[in-house]
């Protein structure tokens, strides 16, 4: 993690929470965007009482000034370790996963945000798991950790244990995967975190979606090991290009009643572009 | 007989390395994070039991061929209804003229290539025969043993009138004809075919040889003279008190055969339609029926494993040749 790279986002919809952050909350205080009037008798803050709205009033009642309390949010990194997270193609998917990580930790905790990690495969994997903290070097470590991690699992199963260890608290949930599962599997998963606000990095190679116009290929299964031998032409690179639309769409299909819209990321990670998307309201 | 048989049967004995195709794929594999976004392919998966037939083909061909497998040969009986004959043809320089002595000119016919044609036909008409070629002039030569097989006799027959050369050595090419024969068929009805336009001299040491092979191998002897217009003929008298077989060489010939105690006829021809005569007799007289034996050689399967080797490595060859892997050029996504 030589390089500093500052992410930013901002959360969707009302999170509660008791520390003042950095982000918009369901919660009242004094400072910040004007909010609504209350009744002193109900919000007895006698340091922000409505001189106008008070002498307006018919009835004679006090009123108090409220204002949206700016909070911190729990950032979490749901990272998939299964097999084939560590294909290496265009790129190193398994270190774009990393560096994410990485820079999603550094900058939850510069905003004042609590950054928790959790890795699974076909469970969770508690070594390279981190419940949310503020510090910025537990976090950071954590990342290390999982970096020490091979991503060797045959399946993904472990997101639902890892969705369940979140807890009740609505948070940030970036799933970091290349979501190469089954359609039931990512139905399952994005509901279990239907609490939350959830963006689905999705991390994809140019060598995957750009296969050869001829020859003979060789295929073997990073997860199950299975292969595949397909004697390639115009008509199956153009099938399998196919296949492979087919999927964003319903990858976006399942995504778009429980969470945002997923956000691809190819061959590396551009800061700029993911800062842009996770900002969009 | 017929039977298959190996050479060296302890290489079949890798046999089972020919499953390993099954096993293995000779391409290199091409990691993908999951086989779901490769498509299915009917043809791709043809295409892959080709290759994996072709491996076993490939390394259990090539073990069959290394055994050394072959068809053992065998002796097969064989009946036939004629004779054996030799056909004893003259070669000497006066079967290139015609009948009337002179080089053949416009349409006339030489000799030889009278003989040539009828008999070929005489061969054709006698398909059981069993017929071997012998020619000689001043030495002779074997041209085809003794078989049945029709087109080798013909073409060798064809072969006869090829312009000849040299003198007439009667003895020497008697000696080859009858050494054709195998003492052990002395049951067969066999005979030497002699086709000749002169005669020659003969040593009393050869005509003892000759006599007693004559009585040997009990061959009939059928002595077809193509007499050349003028000349002096078999049973011409001499003229004056000459009885030396120099100046009548013919009829001294003639007298040794009627002396050998086996079969003989002469035939003195002058045209081709006496010739034609001639062979009729002769076929009247030669139809016993023959058996012999034919020996069928061994026949070696190796080539044929191999060469079913070579095309299944030939066909692996080209699928590495053309074996490609992932690449993140380009991009379509």
């Amino acid at each position: 993690m030589s390089r500093v790279i500052d992410i930013l986002y901002r959360p969707r919809g009302r999170f509660a929470a008791n520390h003042v952050g950095a982000h918009t909350s369901s919660e009242v205080g004094g400072f910040g965007v004007f909010r609504d009037q209350a009744p002193f008798m109900r919000y007895p803050d006698a340091r922000r009482i409505d001189v106008r709205a008070t002498l307006r009033d018919p009835f004679g009642a006090t009123y108090v000034r409220r204002f949206e309390q700016r909070t911190a949010i729990d950032v979490c990194a749901l990272v998939d370790l299964s097999a084939s997270m560590g294909f290496v193609g265009a790129a190193d998917r398994f270190r774009v996963a990393v560096e994410l990580c990485a820079a999603l930790a550094y900058s939850a905790t510069r905003v004042g945000d609590r950054f928790g990690l959790f890795a699974f495969e076909h469970a969770m994997i508690e070594g390279a798991s981190l419940p949310a903290t503020r510090s910025r070097r537990a976090a950071l470590a954590a990342v290390e950790r999982l970096s020490a991690e091979t991503p060797h699992g045959s399946s993904a199963k472990g997101v639902l244990a890892a969705a369940a260890a979140l807890g009740a608290t609505r948070r940030l949930v970036f799933l970091i995967s290349d979501f190469r599962w089954s359609e039931g599997l990512i139905e399952q998963a994005l509901d279990a975190l239907a609490l939350h606000d959830v963006a689905p990095l999705v991390l994809v190679d140019s060598a995957e979606v750009a296969p050869p116009k001829w020859g003979l290929l060789q295929l073997r299964d990073s997860e199950s090991g299975r292969r595949r031998l397909l004697l390639m032409r115009p008509a199956l690179q153009r099938r399998w290009i196919e296949a492979e639309q087919a999927r964003r769409r319903s990858l976006a299909r399942l995504a778009s009643l429980r969470s945002r819209a997923p956000i691809y990321i190819r061959d590396a990670l551009n800061p700029v572009d993911l800062s842009i998307r996770l900002t969009a309201a | 007989m017929n039977a298959l048989g190996f050479d060296h049967i302890e290489a079949l004995l890798l046999a089972p390395l020919a499953l390993i195709p099954f096993l293995r794929s000779p391409l290199r594999d091409t990691t993908l994070p999951s086989l779901l976004s490769a498509p299915a392919d009917d043809l791709s998966v043809l295409v892959g039991n080709i290759l994996k037939l072709s491996g076993v083909f490939a390394i259990g061909a090539s073990l069959l061929g290394a055994a050394g497998p072959h068809i053992s040969g065998a002796e097969v009986e064989r009946f036939a209804e004629g004779a054996q004959i030799v056909m004893l043809i003259d070669r000497s320089g006066s079967m290139n003229e015609t009948f009337a002595g002179r080089t053949p000119f416009g349409g006339e016919e030489s000799k030889a290539a009278a003989a040539k044609r009828i008999l070929k036909r005489f061969v054709e008409a006698r398909g059981h025969d069993l017929v071997g070629v012998a020619a000689f002039s001043t030495a002779p030569m074997l041209v085809t043993p003794i078989s049945d097989h029709i087109e080798a006799t013909k073409a060798a027959i064809d072969a006869i009138d090829r312009p000849g050369l040299d003198y007439t050595n009667i003895a020497r090419g008697l000696a080859m004809a009858l050494s054709m024969f195998k003492t052990s068929e002395a049951n067969l009805s066999r005979a030497v075919l002699l086709i000749s336009d002169g005669a020659g001299v003969i040593d009393p040491k050869m005509r003892d040889d000759l006599k007693a092979e004559f009585r040997k191998t009990n061959v009939s002897l059928y002595w077809l003279f193509l007499r050349t217009e003028g000349s002096s003929g078999i049973s011409g008298q001499p003229s004056g008190d000459d009885e030396s077989p120099q100046a009548a060489p013919e009829r001294h010939l003639d007298l040794f055969f009627k002396s050998l105690g086996v079969p003989y006829r002469a035939f003195e021809v002058e045209s081709a339609e006496e010739t034609e005569e001639a062979l009729r007799q002769i076929d009247k007289l030669e139809r016993p029926p023959v058996r012999y034996v034919e020996r069928l050689p061994r026949k070696d399967l190796s080539a044929l494993a191999f060469a079913l080797a070579l095309i299944a490595t030939a066909i692996l060859v080209a699928a590495k040749l053309a074996q490609v892997g992932l690449d993140a050029k380009g991009g379509a996504l």
